[in-house]
Parts: structure tokens; sequence; C-alpha cells
């Protein structure tokens, strides 16, 4: 139960406050603030998308979308990578997250052996998306473009509170890493619950990890989209 | 890049802009009364609720306050008010259990003096019941049969068995789908205890009240079956079960207490005493040998010089639990095959975790077990109790280890497995095998039961494990089997009649084996010296065994296997492990001495059974007969005998020693555990039929519904009444080491594993096809498909390890990478890019 309220909660949440940083960034600088007035705006903005979500035209412009990002940042043979990480990782957080919610017994059945088969794709394509990108996202890099960001302010972070735009890579870097470390420990905690070595605290520990790992993921997909593909 | 929204020109809020100033003035005007009006009625709702809640608590309060005083002004001046009462303690602390020299009664409360001629049997409820509370016992489980909670899991039902008319049904006071209750069948209290006393302790039905007696008892002749409280509690060499059986099978009810304690010795049988007989009658001086009154001879060396009996009456002893509670395997041919529950081999005793207050409400120990009249926190004896330990806010003591239980690693156990199955499935019970084992039970087969005749019965035909999915959505390992039984369609529903009906009707199809016994044993006197006589038909020999039926064995070679055989027998004579022709065969001219003797004696005693027809002895062109009491030999007509054979002369026609009907019931029977053949079912039913054309009759077996079609042949229908039976088997618990899925996750998760793919085939006393038969996977609620293709990826699961195990070693590196160089960075060992660490 506290997952599920908790990981809904924070999911809205995050997703608010990244519509809401976009919404901000439409206004003059001036209007950008935490208001009750901003906030009505917002809402009736978001209300405006809600069809949209509804046609088929949106989705096909999303998928063209995003593989033409994924082409162009990942050349070669690696966008088929990105593609099977994307792919393995919908079905897996759908299918952690609707049996988390709304089936008290859990994953069971055919869609936990999908979740299996998935999750051996996810760690593969996990692993070598790792090996390719890792370096891009290293904290000297990243202070590179900070810096190069900072001379730019259009495509910037704007963070009301301290009412000024930051730069947008420390938030993919944030995104990136928090990504790989869920993965990495989603991967531990299904290899150590399938070892014969852990006993049945250890197994609900494990359990937990995998829930809250997927969560922190899932969070930080949504904050990657954001920040990396979406403009 | 595209955004995903509608554009501002479209917005709503930019229809006030185009409005006219008044209009606008007058919106606004609107606006304002309306958020007064809603404000308005805020406040009065606010104001009511807080009106209702004050109403609340001044109710709450007036009511306390009333009873308060109600309560001072009953309890008078100087008098406290006692909120809760106080609980009686039947229990002083003593952890010893006392020696017993105390007097016993009788059932008039009259003490027994043990010298005494003529003196009565003891009375439980008068000798235990000065300082034990009878009326309390009498609650306990072991007694209270007719009552017995509703929320009480199942429990090994009683089984009625007719081995003759292949009967096996199960009966139970507990009201769940299969168990026919006594009340159902049409039973009294009178006919359950005549059936089932052997593996009574007592009370319940044993001791009905006047007006619940039925006409058919004999309570007035056997007395009342009282709890017997020394038979679990009497630690005395002399306490013995088989003596307590062999009373109660002669309704010696009175006096089977008394026998099988050991305090005295009971001759005499109730049973044969007129209904009319009484306690008051006393013993009949003028029969001595037939209907003798059952009488007590005490042994004096069990009583003090105050003529009190002096009684070791500890807890009760595992031997006294397991006359009535074991289960052997089938297949053990020696009792050093069986192992005993691992608890037992640990030191503990049954009582240490079945435990009973003075309710004798016994604890069985499952999980979400409730007691009703027993004080005892009952979730600390089931499994999890002792080894995992209850929580303390569920009522627990907050630590395992009770009794010396270990608490359980469970090891690569992912964590489903406790939340759907129960512990016993991994450690209780048979290994699971390809099919399920059958099992015999003390209670419904009979063990525990010692004498000159053999007491195991083969039926109930009960197999185990078979794992279940019950309603609480856990797995459970149960025991099966399937009820058989001849029945009465009423409003199309199959109700059990009595087998001695069926029987009555058609004796000659039920009687088959000992029909053929009775033949074979005619023919001794051909037998040679330690020899015996049988029939080999088909692949199998048939011999008589002591209780009148047959005994079978299946031959390697037979001489008359094979399609051209059929309906061919072989009559032998048979030594351990030799056979011989038992015919004997000679020149019929010249005879040699004896033999005609022999062929006398063997057609006198084949002269009485039968049947209306003449038994003869052919050898080649001769007949031997007797006429007028000897033996005649004379010329055949027709074709010389080809073989020396016995045989019967109907009219002019020479018919087989054995019929037809004979040797082809029992080729079909064979050597498996069945009983009956279709052939037998189909025309017991047509007997019925004709015998009452009014009523319709079927047989249930095997999971189906025989009856006769409207041509008169026998086909199966399904019917919920004809559905296996289960119930909950808790023991034998295996060692750890022995548990399910020691081996690995593929004990039970391969493709062709025996725990889901297991095939569990009806068994009943009937041979035929027609035998429901199901997976383990079915019971388990779980589809087959699934299971197949998960225990399919199991083959795979160490690569699948290996490979994760990979992944994770270059993610973890990479990572680790990344942390030192940004430890690196943090601690200024590290230099930024364009850096240098000595510029300021």
């Amino acid at each position: 139960m506290l997952f599920t309220v908790v990981s809904i909660l924070l999911l809205i949440a995050l997703n608010m406050r990244l519509t809401f940083g976009r919404f901000l960034m439409k206004l003059p600088e001036p209007e950008r603030k935490i208001s009750p007035d901003n906030f009505k705006k917002y809402i009736r903005w978001i209300a405006d998308w809600k069809f949209s979500f509804l046609k088929l035209k949106t989705w096909d412009r999303a998928l063209d979308y995003l593989i033409n990002w994924a082409r162009k940042n990942y050349p070669g043979w690696t966008a088929w990578v990105f593609f099977a990480l994307v792919l393995s990782y919908i079905y897996l957080a759908l299918s952690g997250l609707i049996f988390a919610w709304f089936v008290p017994r859990g994953l069971f059945g055919f869609p936990l052996l999908l979740h299996v088969a998935a999750g051996a794709l996810f760690a593969i394509s996990l692993t070598i998306i790792l090996f390719l990108k890792a370096r891009d996202y290293l904290p000297e890099k990243v202070s590179l473009r900070a810096a190069a960001q900072k001379n730019h302010q259009k495509g910037g972070f704007w963070c009301p509170l301290l009412k000024k735009s930051l730069p947008r890579i420390y938030l993919e870097a944030l995104a990136f890493w928090v990504f790989v470390v869920a993965g990495f420990l989603l991967a531990t905690s299904t290899l150590g619950s399938m070892l014969p070595y852990f006993n049945y605290p250890a197994q609900i520990f494990f359990f937990h990890v995998h829930r809250w790992s997927a969560l922190a993921s899932v969070l930080s997909t949504c904050l990657a989209i954001d920040t990396m593909i979406v403009e | 890049m595209p955004e995903f929204g509608l554009d501002d020109k479209e917005r709503i809020g930019n229809k006030i802009a185009k409005k006219e100033p008044d209009e606008r003035h007058e919106m606004k005007r609107q606006k304002t009364d309306r958020q007064k009006t809603r404000s308005i009625r805020l406040k009065a709702v606010w104001h009511m609720g807080l009106a209702l809640v004050g109403l609340a608590v001044f109710i709450f309060i007036t009511i306390s306050v009333s009873r308060l005083l109600e309560a001072r002004s009953q309890a008078g001046p100087g008098q406290e008010i006692k909120l809760k009462s106080e609980q009686k303690k039947e229990w002083t602390g003593n952890q010893l259990s006392p020696l017993h020299r105390i007097p016993l009664n009788d059932e008039f409360n009259q003490k027994i003096v043990p010298a005494a001629p003529n003196a009565l049997p003891f009375s439980a409820r008068y000798s235990c019941e000065p300082c034990h509370s009878y009326a309390t016992i009498s609650q306990g489980t072991h007694f209270n049969y007719k009552n017995r909670p509703a929320v009480d899991r199942r429990t090994e039902p009683w089984f009625l068995v007719d081995d003759k008319t292949g009967v096996q049904l199960p009966v139970s006071f507990q009201k769940y789908p299969g168990f026919w209750s006594p009340e159902k069948l049409g039973w009294s209290d009178w006919k359950f205890v005549t059936l089932f006393a052997r593996n009574l302790n007592g009370g319940g039905p044993g001791e009905p009240a006047e007006e619940d007696q039925t006409p058919d008892s004999r309570w007035n002749v056997s007395g009342k079956l009282e709890i017997n409280c020394l038979g679990c509690h009497h630690r005395s060499p002399l306490q013995d079960h088989s003596e307590w059986v062999k009373q109660v099978m002669r309704e010696n009810f009175r006096w089977a207490a008394t026998a099988a304690s050991g305090l005295g010795e009971v001759v005499g049988m109730a049973s044969r005493l007129p209904s009319t007989w009484s306690i008051a009658d006393g013993p009949n001086p003028d029969d001595h040998e037939w209907a003798v009154v059952p009488q007590v001879r005490y042994n004096p060396n069990l009583f003090d010089s105050k003529n009190n009996a002096v009684l070791a009456l500890p807890r009760p002893e595992d031997d006294r639990c397991l006359a009535c509670h074991s289960v052997t395997p089938r297949q053990a041919r020696s009792r050093a095959e069986v192992d005993r529950d691992v608890h037992l081999l640990a030191g503990l005793k049954c009582v240490d975790c079945h435990r009973n207050d003075l309710s004798h409400e016994m604890v069985r120990g499952y999980e979400g077990e409730k007691l009703s009249h027993s004080t005892l926190q009952v979730q600390d004896f089931s499994c999890a109790g002792c080894h995992l330990g209850q929580k303390p806010e569920k009522g627990g003591q907050g630590f395992a280890g009770r009794l010396g239980a270990p608490r359980p690693a469970h090891r690569g156990i992912p964590r489903i497995h406790f939340e759907r199955l129960a512990c016993t499935v991994c450690h209780s019970g048979l290994m699971p095998k390809k099919e399920p084992q059958p099992v015999y039970t003390s209670r419904a087969n009979r063990l525990g039961i010692f004498g000159k005749a053999v007491w195991t019965s083969d039926y109930p035909w009960i197999v185990e494990p078979v794992f279940v999915r019950e309603k609480d959505k856990k797995v459970y390992p149960e025991r099966m089997m399937w009820p058989a039984f001849w029945a009465e369609i009423r409003n199309g529903e199959p109700v059990p009649v009595d087998s001695q009906e069926i029987l009555a009707a058609a004796p000659e199809i039920f009687n088959l084996k000992e029909k053929v016994a009775s033949l074979l044993n005619s023919l001794i006197p051909l037998a040679e010296e330690g020899f015996y006589p049988g029939v080999i038909i088909s692949d199998y020999l048939f011999e008589p065994n002591v209780d009148g039926g047959l005994k079978t064995r299946l031959l390697e070679k037979s001489p008359v296997a094979g399609k051209d055989k059929r309906n061919e027998f072989l009559l032998v004579q048979v030594k351990q492990e030799e056979v011989k022709h038992l015919v004997p065969d000679f020149n019929p001219d010249e005879p040699p001495a004896g033999v005609e003797d022999k062929i006398l004696s063997v057609l006198q005693n084949l002269r009485t059974l039968s049947n209306g027809c003449q038994p003869v002895f052919l050898i080649g062109r001769y007949v031997y007969r007797i006429t007028e009491g000897y033996l005649d030999k004379a010329e055949k007509a027709g074709e010389p005998a080809p073989a020396p054979e016995i045989c019967w002369l109907e009219g002019e026609e020479f018919k087989p020693f054995l019929s037809d009907f004979q040797v082809r019931n029992l080729e079909t029977i064979g050597s498996g555990p069945e009983i009956l053949t279709e052939e037998q079912v189909a025309l017991a039913l047509k007997k019925m039929a004709e015998a009452k054309p009014e009523r319709k009759y079927a047989y249930v077996a095997s999971g189906f519904v025989f009856s006769l079609d409207k041509s008169g042949r026998l086909r199966a229908g399904e019917h919920r009444v004809a559905r296996a039976i289960t119930w909950p088997l808790a023991h034998n618990v295996r060692p750890a080491q022995q548990a399910l899925g020691k081996n690995g996750c593929t004990d039970c998760h391969s493709p062709n594993s025996k725990f889901f793919f297991g095939k569990i085939e009806a068994s009943s006393p009937l041979k035929t096809a027609h035998r429901d038969s199901r997976l383990g996977a079915d019971l388990m609620k779980t589809g087959p498909l699934f299971q197949f293709l998960f225990g399919l990826t199991f083959l795979g699961r160490p690569y699948f390890k290996l490979f994760l195990a990979a992944c994770i070693l270059v993610m973890g590196i990479i990572l680790a990478a990344v942390v030192i160089k940004l430890a690196g960075r943090l601690s200024g060992l590290e230099n930024g890019p364009g850096k240098n660490s000595g510029e300021e």
C-alpha cells in the first residue's frame, strides 16, 4: 500500500513539476513565479493537451520524433540497442507497476514470464548503453557542457525557487546516473533472489530493493524524457 | 521542435475579453452573489456538523454516567464493584502427574470391589468426574464429533467399507462436499458407533440421550460408550487398543474400557444377548457357551488393600495416538522401511504440539486454526508459530525456537512460495512421484489392531500426496480417495443405499471370489501333501486364502495366456513357489490305489456347492459321478474327454468347472486391487431393475456414476457426488534435507515435474476404463501450459544467472570507476579540466 501511494504521488508530483517548469519557460521571465494565477493557467494549459493523447496522429509524431532522436544520438547499430532498451523497459515498467498497484497478488503468470525475458534484454542493452554513454556524463564533461549551456539561456531548466535557469546537463546527468544505478540494483536484486545463498529476510529485502529501484528508474525516465528527448 | 499542446488563441479565458462593460459588471455581481451564497451554505453545514457531534458526545456521557451510577447503587455500601469475573483455576501449577490411587465406580456410582463376584466394569464418568469435569472434557475434539465448529478444517472422514459389493463411502459429521453425514444416510447413533467404535474414544454419539435412542439400538444391552480416559492417559503395558477393538466389536461397550486397560479380563459377548436383556438381569447361569453375559474378572494386583486402583496417568504416549492416527505407505514391506516423523525423532511427543487444556479441544496446529473452548494460544503451535515465531502484536512471543524448533533459513526460495504454499507442501507426507502413492491409514484401513486375523483392509483406497489449492488460495498437500457406493437416483441425485440390499438381490454376482475359493477348497483331497488347490486363468494364479476369498499371483509364464485361450483355466496345486497339475491323469481301466477315493471325496464336497448341477469327473471315455452315495464309473456318451477334468453335468450337457462368467471376471480383475468388473455391476443393476422397476439404481465409482441406459448397457456419467474427496495431511514431516526443492528449483519447476504433472487417476473397487484423471496442476488451479513453459525456463536458468552476473559485473565496474573519479574530484586528488593543482 505504501509503495502504491508513494509511487503514484511521486510520479504525479514529478511530472507536474516538469510540465510546470515547461509552462513557466513559455512565460516572459518577470512572470515566471509560483502563484495561484500561474497555477490556474498551468492547469488550463494541461487541460488543453488532454485530447491530443487520444489521437493516433499524436503518437505517430511522438514515435517518429523518438526514432529520429535515437538515430541522431545513437548512430549505426547502437540505435537498435537503444530501441531494445526502450521496448523492454516499457514492458517492464508497465507490467511491474500495473501489477504492483492493482493486483494484490503481484506479478504472476505469463506477464511474469515476459517480465523476466524483458529483464534479460533490458540488462544487456543497459550495459551496452552505459558502456557507450558513460563518458558523456562524467563529472568533467558535465562541467564543460554546463559552462557551455550557461552561455545560452535558451534550453535551460527554470528553477522557481532560485528564480533562474539552470543548465539542463545537470539534470540529464542526474537522470542518466539514477537510471543506471536503478537498473544495476534491479538486476542485482533479481540475481540475488535467484541465488541459493540468501535467506527469507534477504528475499524480502531484495523484493523491496527491486520495487523501489523500479520506481527510481521510472522517475529518472520521466526526467530523462523531459531533459534529453523533448526540447 | 514541435510541442504537444493547443494554440493559445483557442483558450477559453479569452471569451471574457470579448464581452461589453455592462455585461462584465453584471457577471461580476452574479459571481459575488454566488460566492456569498456558497459561504453561507458552508457555514450552515459546519454548524450542523458541530451540533451533531455535540449531541452524540452528550448522549454517550449520559449513558456512561447512568450505568456507573446504577452499578454503584446495586453494589451497596462497602461492596467492591467487580467489572470482570474471576476465572476458577483448574491447574495448581504442578508439573508432575500424580500416581492415581483412586476408587473406581461403576455406572451406578457404586465403588467397585475387585474381588466381589459379578463386579461391574468401571465407569469413567463416575470414577474420574470427582476431580475432572466430565462435562467439560466431553466438549473435546475426540468426543464432540457431532458439534464440530463450522470453521474446523477438514479431517479424515470415516469410511463405510464393504469388500463384497465394492463400497467405500466417506462418512463425517463435518459438512463438506463429498462427505456424507450419518443423518443424511439415515444412520442412528447406534449404527455409527457399531461401525466405527474401533477408533472412537467414547462420548459423543456413544452416549446418546434417552430421547435420542432409536428402535434399532441396543444401548440397554451394550451399555453406553463412555469417554475412555484410560485409552489415552493410561501408561501401562497392559493398555491394549486391540482389546478395545475386540470388545466393541462384540458390542461390549460398557466393558470395553475395563478390558482394554488391563484392569480386568472381560469374557462374553453382548452382541449375542437378546435385546430385552439389561444389566440388572445379571449373568445367565444356563448358557456358558453362546450368549454369555459379559463379565469382568479384575486383576487384584492392580488394586491396593483399600480396593483403590493404582493408575499411572501421565501425558499420553505416542503409541496411544498412533493407534488411530498413523499412516503407512502400501509399498512398504516392513516397518523398518518407514521413517517416523522428524519431530518424534527429535524427541518431541505428539502431545508436545497437539496440546489441550481441560476442555480437551486439541490443537491441530494448522495456520488460521481457531479453538472454541480452549484457552490456549493456538497460533503458537502451528509450524510458523514454533519455527518462525509470531510477532508480539499478533499475540505471539516474538521469538522462534519453541521446543527447540530450528529456525529455517529457506535460502534461495522466493517469497511467493511462502504466500502460496503451506509449510507442509514441501515438508510433509510422501515425496511426490509420477503418481500419488496408495497408503493405509489407521482409521480407514484398520491399522494397529492385532490378532490371529489380519485386520488391515485393502479398502478404502487412499492416495497421497495430491496438492490442492484451498479457498484461502494456498496449496496444501492432501490425501485423496474416490467414493464408491451403490445409489438410488432420487430427483436426479444419487443417494447411497444399503449395500446389503444390493447383495441380497444378486448374491451370486458379488460372491464370485468366495464361490471360486469354495470350489477350489473342495478339491483339497486331490492335492498332494503340503499342496493346496489353485487355478490359473490367463496370467494369474488364484488360490484360496484364510478369509475365504482368493489371493492372486502374477505368473511370468502361463500355459493359458493368449487370445486363443480366453475363458480357459487350469486347475493346479500349489506349494509356495511350486505349481503342478491338480487333476490326476491315470488309466481309468486300471486306476491306482486311492485315486477313486479322492475323486469320491471331491465329488461329495462339490455336491454341496452344485446349485442344481451334478459334479462329475471325466477321464477318457469314462465319467465318474455319485449315484446313491457311491462313486459310479460309466461310459461317457460322445467323444472321449481329451484330458481329465472335473465339470458339472446339467441334464445331458457337461459344463466347465468354472463358468465363463467366473473365468472372465477373474481374468479382468487379475491381481489388481479391484474387486468388481463392469459386467458384475451391469448384472447387479439389471437385477435391481427387475426386482424394483419403479426405482433407478446406479453405482458410483472412479469419479463416474454407472447406470444402465435404455438398451440395458452400462454407461458412465458425471456427477458431483462421484468426485474425489480430499483432506489435508500434516504428517509424517520429513527432515529439511528431504524437503521438496532440496535438489533445486527443478524439483517442482521443470517441464516434466511430478509436482505439477503427476497424473492422478481415480482408483476404486471397480475395474473400468472410465476413470477420472487429472494433473496435479489442475488441482492447484494453475494452468498446465504456464507451468510447462515456466518449467522450460529453468532449463536455461543457470545460463541466465551467468549472463545477468556478467551484465552486473560490467555495470558495477563502470559505476565503480565513475564513483572513484567523482571521489577524486571532490577530494581534490584529481584535477578538474583546465585547472592546475598548484594554481591559486
